[in-house]
């Protein structure tokens, strides 16, 4: 089985150089409070992209996150690449601020079959070449708290898509899947994460698991189902 | 197969006479951010625990909802019953002052295999008469939100003791098992919950749920992580029902007044 690497270093203010596995960020934000370390992930990310309401929240939060500067001179900043969702949240204004910057604007109003998550993700996936599959990385921010069944929508989302990295990430906490088709080495940024994890099956249990590293950790075979890591952000 | 009925009347500012099911309220306060319904929660509720650092929040934030009455007055008013936990959250002064009116203090602090929330549902379990058990109903707030691992050390405990009802609350949501064994009939609060709700397979997938009163119902159909779950779904009208192979979890979104 092969061995997959992990490691939070899109918390880092600086990826250094020859950091393995070498990855290619985009980042999602959707509609709940920016975390505080939003535009740390969005200077990691290559593309950037809002969900539907994720966009007021861009428009509206980020500049207080650099209370000293312009508002204006923020937004124009922080412009997403792309809005995708079914357009029941944004509002007109930010819509049009956005548009008028550029921003590609793709309204899948029509789709009330998947969440806007859902649709984020997939045009990422159609977006990005099969070649580089393997090393992209989504970063999807505000993923966690907020309505119940929109965080369980979300963490559906990592499953439907179980082979690509997908990170949800709140301000307490990162989560990811653990596919059970590999081994797995997480690297700590003691820095910025931790001490506090956990290893949870969700969706189906887990026979049998084994973990290094942990203070309580799990020690039968291998493990039969994927798992969901959660670490708490420490920043 | 016995039906089961659940209704959301613990966010009802008075909870209606002959109301079905007639069920007694415990209160367990986690280490979150009290919800704005706390004092409701308190008032209907005839034990209120705090889970260590629980009583913290209740000490520090009761007071913050009441800003036209004294601190200390509202501090005596809420008084928690117990106590339970590791107690390596809660401030010395807190805990001085609860136990010197009386709060029972339980110090569980050799125990780390289960989490405070687990403790005070077990101690709850071993306070209630068995004959009880099946109209008592465990109100928990502040158990979602926060740290992602606490979240679903929460949410097992709702699997650990499922012939329980527990009622895990945040500002936003609240959710409770729908025990395999049982069709459910869930009467909608309007004024207080909806419409946005979920039907989540945890744990296991599930092969067959039926449902009436959803916007997008389920006619045996499957659910299951990696395919489809029932998120982002509306009531519509005030019943609706769940029949399903597996335990399913339900959430509903809490309205903001």
């Amino acid at each position: 089985m092969d061995l997959m690497h992990h490691s939070s270093t899109f918390l880092l203010p600086t990826i250094p150089l020859h950091h393995r596995p070498s990855l290619t960020y985009a980042l999602v934000v959707l509609n709940q409070t920016l975390p505080r370390f939003a535009p740390l992930l969005w200077k990691h990310a290559q593309l950037r992209l809002c969900a539907d309401g994720g966009a007021n929240r861009v428009f509206d939060e980020m500049p207080l996150l650099f209370p000293e500067e312009d508002a204006s001179d923020v937004r124009r900043r922080y412009k997403p690449d792309v809005i995708n969702g079914d357009m029941d949240s944004i509002r007109k204004e930010v819509l049009d601020f956005y548009r008028s910057l550029g921003t590609k604007i793709i309204d899948k109003s029509h789709d009330q079959d998947t969440t806007d998550l859902h649709k984020c993700i997939t045009y990422i996936w159609d977006f990005a070449p099969d070649a580089n599959k393997s090393s992209l990385c989504i970063l999807v921010a505000g993923a966690l708290g907020g309505r119940y069944d929109h965080e369980m929508g979300n963490l559906n989302v990592l499953y439907c898509f179980s082979s690509l990295r997908i990170v949800l990430l709140s301000d307490d906490s990162l989560i990811y899947l653990l596919p059970r088709t590999h081994h797995h080495e997480i690297h700590i940024q003691t820095s910025v994460e931790g001490p506090h994890c956990g290893l949870i099956p969700i969706g189906v249990p887990s026979r049998s698991s084994t973990t290094t590293g942990l203070q309580w950790n799990l020690n039968d075979s291998i493990p039969d189902y994927s798992f969901l890591l959660s670490l708490a952000a420490k920043l």
